[in-house]
Parts: structure tokens; sequence; C-alpha cells
């Protein structure tokens, strides 16, 4: 094992680059166990002396926080962390199903254009808010608006060139005798596909699937302006509790941010080794 | 590519050349079975919606006004009164530009530092990584949320700078126009330097050994050595790293939205919150798509140029 410390300098500089990132972090979790004293004291409290739990019971729960004498609170959450579970479950599993084949079909039978990443970008950079505009008038005339088969249909799309491209540089990685090998054997191409070529990318497949949950589980602007009153996600529902309550639920949307970030945190750091690839739509492999 | 001497056939030593199969379907019939789900998806819920957009953008329709075929069509209209008259479109597209200018220069300046740090070895390398790489997996929308509260008046930023400085040195960060233009850059910024980080030291982990070794040998200094050999080297993937990074921040919303609603007036009011603000605040939806094109050509210009100079290096990493 070649470990050695760091000289005291840079020891210093990677200190203090440390606590920039993980201050942050620190505060949304610190604000979201603090009780309802706490929430916006002057000066802000930075460790709650008496940590609680009401925060999240009060997600579930608009009438927890009664025990403390704050009312106010309209809604539970518990509708937005459903919507969110559906639609990035949903959402993910129909992309990652769907580039799958697109990824195989165009790295084993492509015809390698070298507009096409150029067209797929172009399509990343439009603005949001534009593809909104024609959505909700195609939805609302359809009755696809404030549904969730709608919010997933926009997911799926959005995330499709990142799974596709994501997906075929694992399948590119994979040497194509391994599939001939099979096809001479007797199987069909698109058996051996299925029997040789999946399994064989299983792990790449799983990073995949994991970033496309991020990319599903963090979009905002989608959901703002195609959800009423059926559909609700995190994102969503963390935003209204800003306009509705003028900031005072400090420690609830605190809880529920966290709600949010922990899962993408944790399965974050699972696929890390995958980022750099999933980001760059495979043009970088770590 | 390497050569494959153990391929069956001479053909199948090219990309692109059909699998060997007697069974099952032709080549073309499973090209088209595995494409054609994407292609579906794409075509109904991207092309489609932009080419109603791009009509729209030509007429004066909104809700009020009957669907969409009932709508006048008024040629360039929307588009010239964008580009001559509308102060606050333009301004969108110079503050985005700005915000995004000293954004990508200093999450490329911490990047760059932070990976060259961690080319040597030293304990608690693999953990240190990791809580490096935290902020971008956390939803930009949470992101928001945490600075919105961080820079609150009584909140722990001004705790520290009244530390430091004295309690005259406060600042009502989301009162005054270069306080919220700051908030949202540091916000900017901390959420987005681990991925320059992240991609820069996977491309300078890939430098090979060699040309650093033999300028070494021949008398070259360090900083010669980072300068004139593996900044060079890394140019693709610098290149790479911006235009993700700028297709991303062109579209600043989400963080925006949560800080500071493009408040105070419209200081800090980005391109997409504009867009937003006219077609679902305003429903003038026929305007918002004019202006969403403008700025698709408009970026889409300036990521081609930033392409160009290495287009072939990135085509064919991005196509190996």
């Amino acid at each position: 094992m070649n470990t050695k410390k760091l000289s005291l300098p840079l020891a210093v500089l990677m200190g203090i680059a440390l606590i920039v990132v993980l201050f942050p972090v620190f505060w949304i979790s610190m604000t979201a166990i603090k009780p309802p004293t706490d929430w916006n004291a002057s000066p802000a409290i930075w460790v709650p002396s008496e940590p609680t739990i009401i925060n999240f019971l009060t997600l579930f729960d608009p009438e927890a926080l009664g025990a403390y004498g704050v009312g106010g609170v309209s809604q539970a959450a518990t509708k937005a962390v459903y919507g969110s579970i559906l639609a990035a479950m949903v959402a993910t599993a129909l992309s990652v199903a769907i580039g799958l084949f697109s990824a195989i079909g165009i790295s084993r039978y492509g015809n390698n254009s070298k507009a096409t990443p150029l067209i797929i970008l172009s399509g990343r950079m439009f603005p949001p808010a534009a593809i909104a505009v024609p959505f909700v008038i195609m939805f609302s005339n359809v009755g696809l608006i404030d549904s969730y088969t709608g919010l997933i249909a926009i997911y799926v799309a959005v995330t499709l060139p990142f799974s596709t491209w994501m997906l075929k540089s694992f399948v590119d990685d994979l040497p194509r005798e391994i599939e001939e090998a099979a096809m001479i054997d007797g199987r069909s191409r698109l058996s051996a596909h299925l029997t040789v070529t999946i399994p064989l990318i299983k792990g790449g497949l799983f990073a995949t699937t994991m970033f496309i949950f991020i990319l599903n589980w963090s979009e905002f602007m989608f959901a703002l302006v195609l959800s009423y009153s059926n559909v609700s996600t995190i994102p969503v529902q963390l935003a209204k509790y800003v306009t509705a309550t003028a900031g005072t639920l400090y420690g609830v949307q605190a809880a529920l941010a966290v709600f949010a970030m922990v899962p993408l945190v944790i399965v974050g750091y699972h696929i890390q080794s995958h980022l750099a690839r999933a980001m760059t739509f495979g043009a970088i492999k770590q | 590519m390497l050569p494959r001497s153990s391929a069956p056939t001479t053909e199948a030593q090219t990309i692109g050349t059909p699998l060997p199969s007697r069974r099952g379907l032709g080549v073309k019939g499973l090209t088209r079975l595995l494409t054609l789900p994407g292609q579906i998806v794409s075509l109904m819920v991207l092309v489609v919606p932009l080419l109603v957009a791009l009509y729209m953008s030509f007429t004066d329709w909104s809700p009020t006004r009957g669907t969409l075929f009932d709508a006048t069509f008024v040629g360039f209209e929307n588009y010239s009164e964008l580009l001559v008259y509308d102060k606050r479109f333009v301004y969108s597209i110079l503050r985005t530009l700005l915000i995004s200018v000293v954004c990508l220069s200093l999450e490329f300046s911490l990047g760059l530092g932070l990976a060259v740090l961690f080319l040597r070895e030293f304990r608690g390398k693999s953990l240190l990584f990791s809580a490096f790489l935290t902020p971008m997996m956390i939803l930009p929308v949470v992101v928001g949320y945490t600075f919105w509260m961080l820079f609150q008046t009584n909140g722990p930023i001004n705790q520290m700078i009244e530390f430091v400085f004295g309690a005259q040195a406060t600042l009502e960060w989301f009162r005054s126009a270069p306080c919220a233009v700051t908030a949202v850059i540091v916000t900017e910024v901390w959420h987005w330097t681990p991925l320059f980080f992240l991609i820069l030291l996977s491309g300078l982990n890939a430098i090979p050994e060699n040309p650093v070794r033999a300028a070494v040998i021949l008398g070259a200094s360090p900083r010669q050595v980072f300068w004139r050999i593996i900044l060079p080297m890394l140019k693709p993937v610098i290149i790479v790293a911006f235009v993700i990074r700028s297709m991303e921040i062109i579209k600043l919303f989400d963080e925006v939205f949560m800080l500071t609603r493009g408040g105070p007036g419209s200081a800090t009011e980005t391109i997409s919150l504009y867009i937003y603000k006219l077609a679902f605040n305003d429903f003038q939806l026929a305007y918002g798509a004019a202006a969403a094109f403008i700025v698709l050509v408009g970026s889409l210009l300036l990521i081609h140029l930033l392409l160009t100079p290495v287009r072939n290096q990135i085509m064919e990493t991005g196509h190996r």
C-alpha cells in the first residue's frame, strides 16, 4: 500500500474544501431535527439542543406539530412522496428498457452517423420551459394533464438520450466476438443479444438504472407545470411549502429535503465510478 | 482499434457490419425492432412538441383565443419584438451568459485544482473523493432551498461574516441585485464544481506517463510539464466538460426558482425563468415559444463553436 500523509498546507487546503462541501448538507440536516422554536431563531442555532423527529412526522401527519402549538400545515407530503416514487420508478424502468434496445441496435447495427450525438445534444439544450408549453397544450386536449401517465411519458423521453448513450458505451466495450460465437452456435441475433449481451453488461445496466432514477427523482420543472391537484412530486411539494407559508415552516421543509436527498446520495455513492460516463453521454470512461 | 486476427470473417472486423447468424430476423428487421420504441418515444414526446412550438411561435395564439388552429399567423413578429423591443428578454440572455461565464470559470479552476491534488496518493483518498462528489448527487431544488436558508439575513453565512468582519458587514442577500446574483453563483459553483473535478480527474488519470517522464528527464520543471504537456493533452476532456456544463447552465432554473424567483425585480431572472414566467404566469405562450427558439439557435451556435477544435477527438471517443 502506497499511503502517505499530505504535507501540512495541502492538508489544510483539503480540510477547508471538505468543510465548504459538507457545510450545506450539515445545515439542512440540522434544520430537519430542530424543534419549531429553533427554526428561525436569531442568531441562527447551529446544533439544536433538543433534537426532534417531529418535522419528519409532520410530513405524513399535518397535525403532529400541534404539540408545539404550531398549526397551519395545510397538506401532508404523503401524496408527493407517493407521486415521486411512482413516477421515478415507472419512468426509470421504461427509459432503461427502451434505451437498452436502442443501445444494442445503435452499437451493433448502427450506421455510426457523426451527426447523431449532436442531434441528441441539441435535444438536451432546448429550454424545458419551452418544451413544456406544447406539452401543456397537447396534454390538456387529450386529458393527460395532471396525470401520472403524462408525467411519466415526458420523463421517459427526457431521460432516453442518457440511458441510450450510457448503455451504448457499455455495449461498445463488449467484444463482438462473444455474440458472434453464440450466433455461430446457432442462436438467432435477437436471442444472442438477450441471452449473451444483456447478462454481460449487468453492471452497466444497474449503474444506468440508478443514474436515470437520480434524474427522474430530481426533475422539477415538468412536474411543476403539469401538476395541479391530482399529481404531485417531492420537488414540487418543496417549492409549494416556500410559497404557501412564506418560509415559516423551515423545519418541515428541511425534513422533506433530507427525505428526498438521502436515497440519491446513497445511490450516487454506489455508482460513483460510473458518474463521469453517465454525465458525459459515455464520452468519458473512468 | 486493435486488429482482430481471430475474427471469423474479415467483414466482421469493422463496426457496423452485420453479425453472422442464419436464424431469426434479418439485420434490417432486427435493427428496426430494436430502435423502433426509442424512435417512437422521441418522435411523440420531443419532435412533435418541438414542431408544435415552432408553428406556435409564428402565431399570436394564447389560451383565451380558442384552439391553435384559429390563431392568426403573424410571421416573424414575435421574433422581432423579442430581439428589438424586449429589453427584459435581452437582459435575461446577457445575465444568463454572465452567470454562466463566471460559474464555469470558477468551477473549472476549482475543479482542476482539486483534481490535481487527487493525483497523488494519500491516506483517506477514496473517502475524500466520495465526499467531494456529494453536491452533484443532491436534487437541484434541495440545493436551492438549502442555500436559501444559508443566505437568510439571520442565517449562518451572515453569522460568519459578522464573526470575522463585524455586524456592519452583514448583507441582506436577496434584497440587492449584486448580492442576489452572487448568491446564485455561489450556489451553482458549490453544486457543480464536483462535476468538473470528476471529469478532469478521469482525464488526468488517463494521460499516458511516457511523455511526462520524457519531459522530466529532459529537464522540464513541474510547471512546464503541467502547462506544456499535461494541459494540451487534457484539452478534449476539458472541452467535453465545458460543453456538458454549458448545456445545463444555459437552462438554469431550479436553483434560481428556489433562491430568488428571479428577484429582486428581475435581477436574477435567467432565460428559463423568463420563458417560464411568460408562458405560465402571463400565458403568452406563442411569444414564449419564439423566445425558446431564439435560445435554442443561439446555444447550438455556441456549442458548435466550442466543439469545432476538438470535434474529431470527441466523436471518436463517443463512438469507440
